[in-house]
C-alpha cells in the first residue's frame, strides 16, 4: 500500500528525472523569493498550523481574554461595559446558589471521573478477555455513547421516574418506591450514574486500546513465576496501563466539568439547586438575567477549576511516572 | 463426598470457565443491561400514549402504534429542524476532517520554532469548550452579525483541538523517511499529505468523523444561545420545545429520538472497520 504510493512518484519520469534537488527547482521560479530547502520546510509547518491557531485566537483565547475583562465589569448588551472592580467576584461568593453549584460542581467531577474509569477500566478487562462475542459486546456498548445526548437525557428522565423501569427492576429486592430525581441526597448521584452509563463505553474503548498494546509475554513470564491473577493486574496491568489511565482521568474530569445539558433536562438544577452546576448557572446569569459580567466571572471560576484539575493530575502522573521508572 | 469427587467438580468448573461460555454469557448480560434504555426507546416510540406511565412496562407493544411516527413529524418542524442540525453537523465534520488532518500533519512532520508551545497552546484549549466561554463567544458571534445563522451554529465548533491531537498522534507512527523521499522525487508538500500520509490515516480519519458529527448534532447549549428563530432551531432544541407543550405524549417524543439516533449509528456502522482500526484495537480477536 505505502510502497505502492511510492512507487507512483517514482514512476513519473517528468517529475522525479528532472532533478533530484527539486526543492532547489521550485525556488528558482521567478515569482517567488529566493528561499533555502529547509526554511521552506519550516515555512510549510507554520502554514499548516496557521489555520487552526488563527481559529483558535478567535474562538478560545480572544473570548476567555474578554471574558476576564468582562468579569470586572457590569454589561447587560445594551449599555457599554461599565467597570466594576471586584464586584463580582464579591456578588458571587456571597452568593448561596453560586457556592451550591460549585460544590455541586467538585461533586460531580469527582464522582464522574472517579467511576466513569474505574467502570471503563471493568468493562475493558472484561473485553479483553477475549470470551467468544466480546467483539460484538463492545460494538453494541459503545452505541451509549452515539446515541443523540438529548434523547439519553429524555429516555433517563422516564426510566428514573418513581414508578419507571428502575423501580420496576428493583421491586423483587424489596424495594418499593424511590424519589430517584426528587430527593436532594438521590439526585446528584442518578446524574452520575447516567453521566457513567453514557462515556464509560468510550473510555472503555481507550483502555482497551492500552491494554491490547501490552506485550502479552509479560504475562506469560509472570505465570511462570508463580504470579496469581491479581499480582499480574496489579503488577504488569496497571503500571502499563499508567499514561492511559492519566488520559482517562484529565479527559473525563474536563468533560465532566462542562457538564450542561443532564442536570439541565433530566432535573432542571433541582430539587432545590442539588443538581445545578456551574455551567447551568453561567446560562442563567448571562441569557436569562442578562448579567454578562457575572457570567464571565462564573466562567473565569470555571476554568480555574479545570485548570487546577489538570495540573495536579499532571503533577501526580509525572510522580507516577517517576515511581514506575526508577 | 470424598476429596476426589470434590477436585473433580473443581477440576470440572475450571474446564467450564477456560471453554468461555460462562464468561460470554456473563458478557452478554451485561451489554444486554446496557442496552436497555435503547430497547426501552424504541418500544417506547410504538407505544400508546396511554400506557407510557402505567405500573409495568409493557416491552413489546400491544397494538403496534406506528403512526406516532407520522403524528410526531407533523405537530412540529422537525423535518426542518434535523435539516438544520444536519447542515450544521456536515459542515462541522467536513472543517474538523480537513483543517485538523493539516494541523495534525504540522505538528507530527515538521520542526519550526515554537512548535512545542504551538502544541501546547492547542491542548489547552481542551480546558475553553463552549460551556466556559458560552458568554463572549456569543459576543465574538454577534460582532460577526452571524446570531441566526448556519455560520453562527458551526463557526464555534469549526476545528477541535482533540482531533488535531488524534491526527498528530496518527501520523507520528508513519516514518518520515517516506516523506522525504517523495520530496527528493519532487513531490509538493500537499501532494505528500494527499498520496502518501492520508491513506495511511483513514482509520484515524473516520474517528474523527465519527466523533466530530456527533458532538456537533447533540449540540444543545451553543444553539439555545445563538438560535432564537425557528428557521435555524436544531432538532435537540425542537425536541425539548415538543415535550413542553401540553398535550404532545411523550410516545411521540420517543419516535423523534428513536429517528435523531440513527444518523449516528448509521454512521459508525458505515466507518466500522475503519474506526475499529482507528481505535487501536486491531489486535482485538
Amino acid at each position: 500500500m505505502i510502497n505502492a504510493d511510492l512507487g507512483s512518484t517514482v514512476a513519473k519520469p517528468s517529475r522525479a528525472g528532472r532533478n533530484p534537488a527539486a526543492g532547489r527547482v521550485r525556488a528558482s521560479r521567478k515569482w517567488l523569493p529566493r528561499i533555502d530547502f529547509r526554511r521552506r520546510i519550516q515555512l510549510w509547518g507554520m502554514a499548516l498550523v496557521l489555520p487552526a491557531i488563527l481559529f483558535f485566537m478567535v474562538f478560545k483565547f480572544g473570548p476567555m481574554a474578554w471574558a476576564v475583562g468582562l468579569s470586572f465589569t457590569s454589561y447587560d448588551m445594551l449599555s457599554a461595559p461599565a467597570y466594576v472592580g471586584l464586584e463580582n467576584y464579591e456578588a458571587l461568593l456571597a452568593d448561596t446558589v453560586f457556592r451550591e453549584s460549585l460544590v455541586n460542581t467538585f461533586v460531580y467531577i469527582a464522582g464522574s471521573t472517579l467511576l466513569i474509569t474505574v467502570a471503563g477500566l471493568a468493562l475493558a478487562l472484561a473485553i479483553a478477555t477475549g470470551v467468544p462475542g466480546a467483539r460484538h459486546s463492545m460494538m453494541a456498548m459503545f452505541l451509549t455513547n452515539l446515541m443523540p445526548l438529548i434523547a439519553v437525557c429524555l429516555v433517563w428522565r422516564f426510566l428514573l421516574h418513581p414508578h419507571g423501569l428502575v423501580t420496576q427492576l428493583l421491586l423483587p429486592f424489596g424495594i418499593d418506591r424511590v424519589d430517584w430525581l426528587t430527593d436532594s441526597r438521590i439526585a446528584m448521584p442518578m446524574i452520575i450514574l447516567v453521566t457513567v452509563w453514557r462515556f464509560a463505553p468510550y473510555f472503555m474503548i481507550v483502555f482497551l486500546a492500552g491494554l491490547l498494546a501490552i506485550p502479552p509475554d509479560y504475562y506469560e513470564a509472570a505465570e511462570i513465576d508463580g504470579a496469581n491473577a491479581l499480582r499480574r493486574f496489579w503488577l504488569i496491568t496497571i503500571p502499563l496501563l499508567a499514561p492511559t489511565i492519566f488520559f482517562v482521568v484529565v479527559v473525563s474530569a474536563l468533560l465532566s466539568a462542562r457538564i450542561f445539558l443532564m442536570p439541565y433536562i433530566i432535573t432542571g438544577g433541582g430539587p432545590g439547586n442539588a443538581t445545578r452546576v456551574l455551567s447551568m448557572l453561567i446560562y442563567e446569569t448571562g441569557f436569562s438575567y442578562f448579567k454578562m459580567g457575572r457570567a464571565a466571572a462564573i466562567s473565569v471560576v470555571l476554568f480555574g477549576i479545570m485548570m487546577v484539575f489538570t495540573f495536579v493530575q499532571m503533577r501526580i502522573s509525572q510522580r507516577g511516572e517517576q515511581v514506575y521508572t526508577a | 463426598m470424598s476429596a476426589r469427587a470434590r477436585r473433580g467438580g473443581r477440576h470440572f468448573l475450571r474446564r467450564l470457565w477456560k471453554s468461555g461460555v460462562p464468561g460470554a454469557v456473563l458478557l452478554g448480560l451485561l451489554t444486554f443491561a446496557m442496552l436497555l434504555p435503547i430497547f426501552w426507546m424504541v418500544s417506547t416510540s410504538f407505544q400508546g400514549g396511554e400506557k407510557m406511565f402505567q405500573l409495568k412496562t409493557e416491552w413489546f407493544p400491544s397494538p403496534w402504534h406506528p403512526e406516532n411516527y407520522p403524528n410526531a413529524l407533523s405537530r412540529s418542524a422537525f423535518g426542518l429542524f434535523f435539516f438544520n442540525s444536519g447542515v450544521v453537523s456536515l459542515i462541522v465534520m467536513t472543517s474538523n476532517l480537513i483543517f485538523c488532518t493539516l494541523a495534525g500533519y504540522g505538528l507530527a512532520k515538521f520542526r519550526f520554532p515554537g512548535e512545542r508551545f504551538v502544541l501546547i497552546a492547542i491542548l489547552s484549549t481542551l480546558m475553553l469548550p463552549l460551556e466556559v466561554t458560552l458568554v463572549p463567544t456569543f459576543l465574538v458571534i454577534h460582532q460577526f452579525g452571524w446570531i441566526n445563522s448556519y455560520q453562527g451554529l458551526a463557526g464555534p465548533l469549526l476545528i477541535d483541538a482533540f482531533g488535531i491531537f488524534l491526527m498528530r498522534q496518527s501520523m507520528l507512527t508513519i516514518p518520515t523517511d517516506y516523506i522525504e523521499a517523495a520530496r527528493i522525487d519532487g513531490a509538493g508538500e500537499l501532494r505528500i499529505l494527499w498520496q502518501i500520509i492520508l491513506p495511511q490515516c483513514l482509520p484515524a480519519l473516520a474517528v474523527l468523523a465519527v466523533l466530530t458529527f456527533r458532538d456537533s448534532w447533540d449540540q444543545f447549549l451553543w444553539p439555545l444561545t445563538v438560535a432564537s428563530k425557528d428557521e435555524f432551531r436544531t432538532f435537540p432544541l425542537g425536541l425539548i420545545r415538543f415535550g413542553d407543550d401540553y398535550g404532545n405524549p411523550p410516545t411521540e417524543q420517543m419516535s423523534i429520538a428513536v429517528l435523531a439516533t440513527i444518523p449516528t449509528f448509521l454512521l459508525f456502522a458505515l466507518l466500522q472497520r475503519l474506526v475499529n482500526r482507528g481505535f487501536g484495537l486491531s489486535g482485538l480477536k
